[in-house]
């Protein structure tokens, strides 16, 4: 058991710890938060309360978002922070004791420049082809799985160092037919690699050897598709007009489809209403209008809106 | 008597107007055989130039359509009419006006210019003699003062022709 005076010795020891502590870390907090506001407060994501972490987020020059991570040790500036980001590998960092934050960040924006080319080629594939794990690649990522068609996936290793420069690929195919489509896709990387050109894009270079269109990634069918449906059958425009008549649907997009689906003719449901009122033959049954699809007299229902 | 002005015809509607030039644009690009659109600066009142179908009582004759667009077009059929002098056609009367359902109740806004002089043109070479219609007189006489033949309550009732 504790009595007053041992208790009285504890607290006090504990407090006068505590103000060591606080004068040498108040130095360390000073210190960081006059780098970090050299840097600026606007690109800091990220802060530790003890401001040993912390975070930024640096656009790079084609506006590729990037966290850089800084962790840093007690000692600082005696010893370097330690770094962490999407890349696909990190540069060494040139340190000193009169180094400061806004070095890093230099030199972390120089390293992004060196990987331009890089990324500019993987954003090539992902926007070309079909790509396993598509929706969220990291930076870091210099590998790409593309989908070849009959279940056959080719997967390609960029070279950071040398992004333009002929990728080391592997093929993969798993049952009797994708084997096959895999190795005649093999046997022509073989024959043809040579044909590959730092001139030409990863894409072309890539279809070229092969000699096959590879699948396209699903967003860019769905926007192809979209560029070829989203005009209205009755008013010939992708969007409404901005109109005061038209208020809050000024410029929206067509939003009906014929549910024929050999008819799939697209409207503004603005249009189709505005067309099926006209007419003596269409019924409305509370704020729905039933008529038929000017196109393939398919019965239609729309719903009237009176925004 | 020439063409029927329509006392009430108000500017086309942004919609309206979009849509025209669209449909002009695609006709330059890829005109009806038979057919010429006369150019004016007009987009409201096309006048477009029809020769009769080769091997038909038409051949080579040529004949001007006038073409006016209603201000909330589609939504509303075109006013086609035949510029005097109309061809002689059991279903044209001699002011121009044309007994054809899809100018009238069975206009659809899947419709175009282009179509609709593909089916007079088809009108026209479908006729088996040069007259016309057996109550031309009566009409064209009620039919003073201009009026459109969309105020017309017309009887559909050959569609052999």
């Amino acid at each position: 058991m504790m009595n007053a005076s041992d208790n009285k010795f504890s607290q006090e020891r504990i407090e006068r710890s505590r103000c060591e502590e606080l004068a040498k870390s108040s130095s360390f907090y000073r210190k960081v938060y006059s780098e970090i506001e050299e840097i600026g407060w606007e690109p800091l994501r990220r802060l530790g309360g003890d401001l040993t972490f912390f975070s930024f987020h640096i656009l790079d020059k084609k506006g590729r978002a990037h966290i850089l991570e800084i962790q840093l040790n007690r000692d600082y500036p005696n010893s370097p922070p330690s770094l962490s980001a999407d890349v696909p590998y990190m540069f060494t960092l040139e340190w000193s004791i009169n180094s400061r934050l806004k070095d890093v960040m230099h030199q972390f924006q120089k390293h992004l420049d060196n990987l331009q080319e890089f990324w500019s080629v993987l954003d090539d594939i992902d926007k070309s082809f079909s790509v396993v794990d598509a929706k969220q690649p990291s930076r870091a990522s210099s590998l790409r799985r593309i989908h070849a068609g009959n279940d056959c996936i080719i997967i390609v290793h960029i070279n950071f160092n040398d992004p333009k420069s002929l990728p080391e690929c592997r093929f993969i195919g798993h049952v009797p037919p994708s084997t096959m489509h895999m190795n005649s896709l093999h046997m022509l990387w073989r024959r043809n690699s040579k044909k590959w050109s730092k001139e030409k894009s990863f894409p072309e270079n890539l279809e070229c050897i092969l000699g096959i269109e590879l699948p396209k990634p699903p967003g860019l069918l769905q926007m192809e598709d979209d560029q070829q449906q989203v005009e209205c059958g009755i008013c010939y425009a992708q969007f409404l007009p901005t109109d005061e008549e038209l208020g809050a649907r000024s410029g929206t997009r067509t939003d009906y489809t014929c549910e024929n689906i050999s008819c799939n003719k697209s409207f503004h449901s603005l249009c189709l209403t505005d067309w099926l009122r006209s007419i003596t033959t269409t019924r409305q049954s509370f704020d729905v209008l039933f008529g038929n699809c000017p196109y393939c007299s398919d019965p239609v229902a729309v719903k009237i809106n009176n925004k | 008597m020439t063409s029927s002005p329509s006392p009430s015809r108000k500017a086309l509607s942004k919609i309206a107007c979009n849509r025209l030039q669209k449909e002009l644009s695609e006709w330059q690009v890829n005109p009806p055989t038979g057919f010429k659109h006369k150019v004016t600066d007009n987009l409201q009142k096309w006048i477009i130039e029809v020769t009769g179908a080769p091997g038909t009582l038409y051949a080579n004759e040529t004949y001007n359509l006038q073409v006016e667009f209603p201000q909330h077009y589609p939504m509303e059929s075109p006013q086609v009419i035949f510029v005097p002098p109309a061809p002689l056609h059991p279903h044209i009367y001699s002011n121009g006006h044309i007994c054809l359902d899809i100018l009238y109740d069975s206009w659809s806004p899947a419709m175009t210019v282009s179509s609709v002089c593909i089916s007079i043109l088809s009108m026209l070479s479908s006729s088996p003699e040069k007259q016309r219609p057996t109550d031309n007189d009566r009409y064209v006489k009620n039919c003073k003062n201009g009026r459109s033949p969309k105020e017309t309550r017309w009887w559909f009732h050959d569609d052999k022709v």
